[in-house]
């Protein structure tokens, strides 16, 4: 791959100057091999105490009861399964990222499927979590599994949409956990190579035995390839099945086809949202801005806006069919979005998911990194008032309204929520202090064809057509990390 | 085959070794090292590897089998001699009676542990309401005493006799009078020992008091025609009904008796004939009779009196009361009508008033009397013995006991410190009484202020009899030794006035072979069999008025118009907690209000337009005031509630019921004024914000129906045209695809048929299926935040007739300006409906709830792991998760949470964990023990065999149950009914539960 070199037109995946293989282990080892700074004290220490307080709540739930949150003889789900489609939703662009796009041979993907794995896994582990907190005796959770057992012929249910759940974010789990630790295996033998002592021992366990022999490169290339096809169905199917838990239910506002598709794409939304608001912080405070560049950032802020408006046609065909449908009860649902006493949260997920995300058609704001950061944030406070609003406000005014009820959150409701976004920071700090955040490895490939300096040279060179060089130099502009008076005198 | 091969073990056996053959000697060619371990030596060497792990591996295996047993010790005592009457897990019922009506006592080894009406009872026919049911839970109350106590000390009975048998003593010999306070006695064998009594202490007063009177009836009767009685009414007699105010299917007299009555001409039976009673209906306040109503209008206090009047001026053309002038079009238009429809009806109508007002009961005579009710549907020849209370009599001895005159006062089921109006005085007064008892259960607000505390047993622990109305004896036999040191009052008395019998059983017995028997002709053992002795009625004949219809005019008259200032209060029993003599019943307390499904607490009912002219919101806290007294209470919007009034309902504000009544709600028993000879239920006062805000626990906070035919209903003009009018199904019905395949039901399939033009929403049905089934009591808070568990609940609507049109919709309600006093009710029981396409079923990841081919949907409590999935897949939202361990979490300890009160559980049913979901099984024990029953029998069940609970229980026999594979059961033909309906049928969930429209009679409106 590195024999030739990659079309002037393209903007380069790597920026700065004298990247060697070395630079690109050092830049990127740098908080895995150093004591770690303020900054990442200050965000382990608030991430650590927002997953203390998960923990108390979720003790404090399994002592008393799920009576501890606010729900009711109504509304049977609320903050809990918000918490759960939001948490697995996000950790869709990691798999994303490390699969679809590896078949697609995005390269671009290189730099930042890393850590969009990991946020994938720490996020379906937070799933994962309410999962079993929100049971009534969730130490009972392993039954819906279909394991043997004595109590006479009894199965599990198969019929019912939360074994197929069971299903789908196990398997999401196992299989994205082994193509990130694959993925892995490279670079922890760097780690190694560079270690000593304890630390060498510990690295040299965790690489399993990683040699870099060619053999070992083409197996590694194999594995990674398999499991992209693995992994690649379960972009889809996973909030597929989600979907299902209310879309084959009966009550008005879940009893939707569309329900697949449009989860899908809000995973996809939410997880690039995430991975956008993870990034731009990370690249700055690990210095990362040469490989995590402009262009990733812009290129995730299109995915945005692409998928932002899948939702908002999604939200609009909902619309449509309940007013065509003519049933009484999901028209009520839909109307009720915004005229009932929930109007404010059906507000804030039709503002945040489809209007906010369009002001990424101006170029200014797609590669401006603060608005960048403000919206991917809208974006996902948007996406967890989808769930909120899909779940609470279908069930709290659904067929009688005898039972009607409102849902008010308890503090064990809101601290079970911060503490799982705690728990997520606190496993992210961890693992960007012990693993590298981006894919060395992958990374490396690029120097050669798709980087700034590679570019440079041709340039220098003057083997670039007179236009090209202009127009690749005027797509420049936009990088924050690229030196602008270098290309001044073309 | 002898062969001569040889094989050697060696090379030594072969050569023949001096130390093999000296080796070979032995069994064993070396020595075993036995002698060695013994000696010690081997003990102490250093263990093998082998043995250690054949050690180790036995002592895991032991010590885990020993860990295995982690099943607490529960030491259960078997009967030493087994009592004959007694087999474990077989129920025994004994007939008793409560409050005059005959009932079975079901009891299971040796507790009772549910109540249930006599189907022979000639007052309650089988049914029985929410107190009754919910009785069986005093019985088991922690709060009552354990034992007597004087002056606040525990004591021995013998040492409070002979204190009290000294004091009463004095007090004879001092001259004054020996006061007995009670509310009514009709008991035959309680009056003779209060006359045995009396004939010790000839200086005795027996005053029957009652805090709901209904001395105004009895003065007015005496007045009108010389007989001072509360007749016996029959509303199933009559065609056309007018009630002032007499709220007679929630509370008014009897209101079980009168239910009964009044369905039978309004139930499936009655249409199927195309008969229907019209009821129309005058008041303040939306009770539960008014929200039954064909016609309802709402009526100011003060206009009542005036209605009235105006209703006699219209039927006899005179003009008594100088034609008094009536504020209200509707009102007036509506007398006119009534006024009409009565006229038609003569001999076949009804007027009834809830006033206790002697005047207006006296204009309601002298109406009924024109109407030729008397005979038909007025009854004064058998009277009810009910309520006896005198009002003016209670007056007396207050004046007597503050004049000095008391010497002594005894209170039997007597509690004036709280429920008197004059309370205070009282209070006061009976500080100059030398000697007082009290035989409450519990120190309540009156026996704190006694010397003598004897309790008396509860009825489920006692001897006695009844009898409610002239002629019918019903005996009340003891299912319980007294748990605790209690004695019956009537014991107390008899050992007090030192009578020769003091066994209270000896006493009744002899007491009814004397009297009731002989006339009867029948045995003692037959009484205690069929639990009533009814004596043939006399011939009920027609009186004639011969009051002064004049006099009573002007005085209504002039009690209306001091009505007419400030705001009007309307103060009234509510359906559930009454009087407030249960106050301390957390079943009671947790029942929703019939028509405002408030639970725990009552609280200001305004008009919401009202509320809007005063600048008050809904759940502010007000002060409702007069010069005398003030209470604070948070405000409830009630549609229907005529303007310039509100309501507030007695019996709340106990300070010392116990653990659950005390502080609920607030004491409005003060507001009572006594005017014109009888305390009267209204008064005015003014409201003023206290800047407060308290939510109320409602079970239901949507009212109105969105337009929505989840009921459905027609009027009687249509229902006569096509008796399927309303219903939704007219010619060929839909072709239904069905995803699922067809299951075969042999044997039973379980269904229900409700008829919503029979339930009243009365809230039986919901006391019943708690007391049956277990259902725990969550309390105030958890009500609120929606959780109460009543696995039966009955959904509410209003519909608002505005502007022409009826209104269900919210949102169009807020751009009405009217001024929503004209609402029409409808109540529709909701319970699981055992969908045979049940939705919860196949979103159960664990198949904790599953169908059974006898249609039944099942929850298996212990497979459930609580996703509460299943709650949420369900269209009817029947489902109850339990929140928390409620038999076992301190908060829940005052309700049915403690070792004590858990006695009145149901053995049958199993208590829930927390964490599982749990819900309505059609009392599937009681199919089970149907089917038992049939099974020792030999036969097949018949329709009938199996009554579950909210049915047997319902006064209105508005829920059917059966087997819906019987062409010819009872379920089976009321479902094929033209008025039958499946609530949200269209969503082919195949719901179990067929609801019959409501039909309403217009009556002359339409024409």
């Amino acid at each position: 791959m590195s024999s030739h070199h990659e079309s002037i037109l393209r903007e380069p995946l790597i920026t700065g100057k004298n990247i060697t293989y070395a630079k690109i282990t050092d830049d990127v080892l740098m908080p895995v091999e150093n004591k770690p700074n303020k900054a990442w004290w200050i965000g382990f220490i608030v991430a650590a105490m927002g997953a203390c307080l998960w923990l108390f709540a979720v003790s404090y739930t399994f002592w008393n009861g799920i009576g501890a949150w606010g729900l009711n003889k109504t509304v049977g789900w609320a903050w809990d399964i918000t918490g759960f489609v939001w948490w697995v939703g996000i950790g869709h662009a990691g798999t994303l990222i490390s699969a679809v796009l590896l078949l697609f041979r995005q390269n671009w993907r290189n730099s930042i499927n890393r850590s969009a794995e990991a946020m994938t896994i720490f996020a379906v582990i937070c799933a994962a979590t309410y999962v079993v907190s929100h049971m009534g005796r969730p130490w009972l959770a392993y039954w819906p599994l279909p394991l043997p057992n004595q109590f006479g012929s009894l199965w599990v249910n198969f019929n019912s949409p939360l074994v197929w759940d069971v299903f789908a974010i196990s398997t999401y789990f196992s299989v994205s956990l082994v193509f990130w630790y694959v993925g892995l295996l490279p670079d922890i033998a760097a780690i190694r190579d560079r270690a000593t002592g304890l630390r060498r021992r510990i690295y040299s366990i965790l690489s399993f035995g990683w040699n870099g022999s060619v053999k070992t490169w083409q197996r590694f290339e194999t594995v990674s390839l398999i499991l992209a096809g693995v992994a690649t169905p379960l972009v889809l199917s996973v909030h597929t099945i989600v979907s299902m838990d209310f879309a084959t239910s009966l009550e008005p506002g879940w009893h939707t086809t569309i329900f697949p598709p449009y989860f899908v794409a809000g995973a996809i939304f939410s997880g690039f949202a995430m991975v956008q608001t993870l990034l731009l912080v990370t690249r700055k405070v690990l210095g990362l801005e040469n490989y995590i560049t402009m262009f990733h950032i812009e290129s995730m802020n299109k995915i945005i806006v692409l998928t932002g408006s899948i939702v908002g046609v999604a939200y609009l065909s909902e619309f449509f069919i309940a007013w065509y449908s003519g049933v009484e009860y999901e028209q009520y649902t839909f109307l009720h979005r915004f005229t009932g006493p929930y109007w404010w949260a059906g507000s804030m997920m039709y503002g945040c998911n489809v209007l906010m995300p369009q002001l990424f058609w101006f170029k200014k704001i797609r590669t401006n990194i603060a608005i960048s950061w403000c919206l991917s944030i809208v974006v996902n406070i948007g996406m967890w008032f989808e769930r909120f609003v899909i779940i609470v406000l279908s069930l709290n005014r659904d067929y009688l309204p005898s039972s009607w009820a409102m849902f008010y959150p308890t503090w064990v409701d809101i601290s079970i929520f911060v503490g799982s976004i705690g728990l997520f920071f606190t496993l992210f700090l961890l693992f960007i202090r012990v693993l590298p955040s981006v894919a060395m490895a992958e990374v490396r490939l690029l120097v050669k064809t798709s980087s700034e300096q590679s570019k440079k040279k041709l340039l220098d060179e003057g083997k670039v057509k007179n236009e090209e060089a202009e127009y690749y130099v005027e797509s420049l502009e936009k990088f924050d990390s690229v030196q602008q008076a270098d290309y001044v005198k073309i | 085959m002898d062969s001569k091969k040889k094989y050697w073990k060696g090379l030594e056996e072969v050569q023949k070794t001096p130390e093999f053959i000296e080796k070979n000697k032995n069994e064993f060619a070396e020595p075993l090292p036995i002698e060695e371990l013994l000696e010690g030596t081997g003990i102490n060497a250093p263990t093998p590897r082998r043995d250690f792990l054949k050690a180790m591996g036995f002592g895991i295996g032991a010590v885990s089998l020993a860990a295995c047993n982690v099943a607490p010790v529960v030491k259960s005592v078997p009967y030493l001699i087994k009592p004959e009457e007694v087999t474990p897990g077989i129920p025994n019922y004994y007939t008793s009676s409560y409050k005059g009506g005959s009932i079975l006592v079901k009891t299971r080894e040796g507790r009772p542990i549910k109540v249930e009406g006599n189907p022979n009872c000639l007052v309650n026919q089988g049914g029985l309401n929410a107190q009754a049911q919910a009785s069986v839970l005093d019985l088991y109350d922690i709060s009552k005493l354990k034992g007597p106590l004087y002056k606040g000390v525990e004591y021995s009975w013998e040492d409070l006799d002979q204190q009290a048998k000294d004091d009463l003593a004095k007090v004879q010999a001092s001259g004054k009078t020996i006061a007995i306070i009670s509310s009514t006695v009709n008991s035959p064998s309680t009056k003779s020992v209060i006359a045995d009594f009396a004939s010790k202490y000839p200086a005795t007063k027996h005053v029957m008091v009652d805090p709901i009177s209904y001395s105004g009836i009895i003065k007015a009767n005496e007045a009108s025609f010389g007989k001072a009685v509360l007749p016996q009414y029959h509303f199933e007699k009559a065609n056309v009904i007018v009630s002032f105010a007499a709220d007679f299917l929630g509370s008014w007299i009897s209101p079980v008796q009168f239910t009964k009555q009044y369905v039978s001409t309004r139930n499936m039976a009655s249409l199927k004939e195309k008969k229907m009673s019209r009821h129309i209906h005058f008041e303040a306040g939306m009770s539960l009779t008014g929200s039954k109503a064909d016609s309802r209008i709402a009526t100011k206090l003060s206009e009542e009196g005036p209605a009235l009047v105006a209703l006699y001026n219209e039927l006899t053309g005179s003009s008594i009361g100088n034609n008094p002038t009536i504020e209200s079009k509707a009102v007036a238009s509506a007398i006119k009508l009534v006024a009409k429809e009565l006229l038609n009806a003569k001999g076949a109508a009804l007027v009834v008033s809830g006033s206790n007002d002697i005047a207006t009961q006296t204009i309601v005579n002298a109406i009924n009397s024109y109407l030729g009710s008397y005979g038909t549907t007025i009854d004064l020849d058998n009277p009810s013995h009910q309520f006896a209370g005198s009002d003016a009599d209670f007056d007396a001895l207050l004046a007597d006991m503050k004049s000095g005159k008391v010497g002594a006062v005894l209170f039997l089921n007597s509690n004036p410190a709280y429920n008197h109006p004059k309370a205070k005085e009282f209070v006061d007064a009976l500080k100059k009484v030398t000697f007082t008892a009290s035989f409450a259960d519990r120190v309540d607000e009156t026996a704190t202020l006694c010397q003598i505390v004897a309790p008396n047993s509860n009825y489920l622990e006692s001897w006695g009899d009844e009898n409610a109305i002239d002629g019918y004896y019903t005996i009340v036999q003891p299912t319980i030794n007294p748990i605790y040191n209690t004695r019956q009052a009537e014991v107390s008395l008899l050992t007090w006035s030192d009578q020769p019998i003091k066994d209270y059983y000896a006493y009744v017995r002899a007491n009814w072979e004397k009297t009731v028997l002989t006339v009867a002709g029948k045995k003692w053992d037959d009484v205690l069999q069929a639990g009533f002795i009814a004596l043939p009625t006399k011939a009920a004949s027609s009186y004639n008025f011969a009051g002064n219809v004049n006099d009573a005019a002007s005085s209504v008259l002039s009690l209306s118009k001091s009505l007419n200032k400030d705001i009007q209060l309307h103060i009234y029993q509510s359906v559930a907690v009454g009087s407030g003599d249960q106050g301390n019943n957390p079943y009671l307390q947790e029942t929703p209000d019939p028509v405002s499904k408030v639970t725990w607490d009552n609280y200001v009912a305004i008009n919401p337009k009202y509320a809007n002219t005063l600048g008050i919101s809904q759940f502010d806290v007000v002060t409702v005031k007069n010069n005398n007294y003030a209470i604070d209470l948070p405000v409830l919007y009630q549609p229907g509630q005529a303007h310039g009034t509100i309501s507030v309902a007695l019996g709340y504000g106990r300070t010392n019921a116990g653990k659950v009544g005390d502080m609920v709600g607030q004491n409005a028993y003060p507001f009572l004024t006594f005017a014109n000879g009888a305390y009267q239920y209204v008064n005015t006062i003014t409201l003023a914000k206290t800047g407060g805000y308290e939510e109320l626990a409602q079970t239901q906070t949507h009212h109105s129906l969105e337009g929505r035919n989840i009921v459905r209903e027609t009027t009687f003009a249509e229902y006569k045209k096509d008796p399927a009018h309303g219903s939704g199904h007219h010619g060929k019905k839909h072709e239904n695809v069905d995803l699922w395949g067809k299951y075969d039901q042999p044997g039973q399939n379980w269904v229900m048929a409700i008829d919503l033009n029979a339930c009243t929403g009365c809230g039986a049905c919901i006391v019943a299926c708690s007391t049956e089934n277990n259902v725990p009591v969550v309390g105030k808070d958890e009500v609120r935040r929606r959780r109460e568990m009543h696995w039966i609940r009955i959904d509410r609507y209003y519909t608002f007739n505005e502007e022409g049109k009826e209104i269900t919709e919210e949102e169009e309600l807020k751009h009405i300006d009217g001024k929503f006093e004209n609402v029409s009710v409808i109540h529709q029981p909701m319970m699981c409906q055992h969908c045979d396409h049940a939705p919860c079923e196949t979103v159960c990841p664990v198949l904790a709830t599953v169908h059974s081919n006898e249609g039944l949907n099942h929850m298996a409590y212990n497979r459930c792991v609580g996703t509460r999935y299943c709650a949420n897949n369900c269209p009817y939202k029947v489902r109850r998760f339990n929140w928390f361990n409620y038999w076992n979490d301190s908060r829940f300890d005052n309700y049915l949470n403690n070792e004590f009160t858990q006695l009145v559980l149901n053995p049958d049913v199993t208590t829930r964990f927390r964490g599982v979901m749990e819900k309505c099984s059609m009392c599937i024990q009681r199919i089970q023990a149907g089917k038992l029953q049939a099974k020792l029998e030999k036969r097949v069940m018949k329709d009938g065999d199996v009554k579950v609970a909210c049915q047997q229980t319902c006064p209105a026999n508005a829920i059917i149950f059966g087997d819906a594979n019987d062409p010819n059961s009872e379920v089976s033909k009321a479902l094929t009914n033209e008025r039958t309906f499946y609530v949200l049928e269209e969503l082919n969930v195949l719901p179990g539960v067929g609801y019959m429209t409501k039909v309403t009679n217009t009556g002359l409106q339409e024409a």
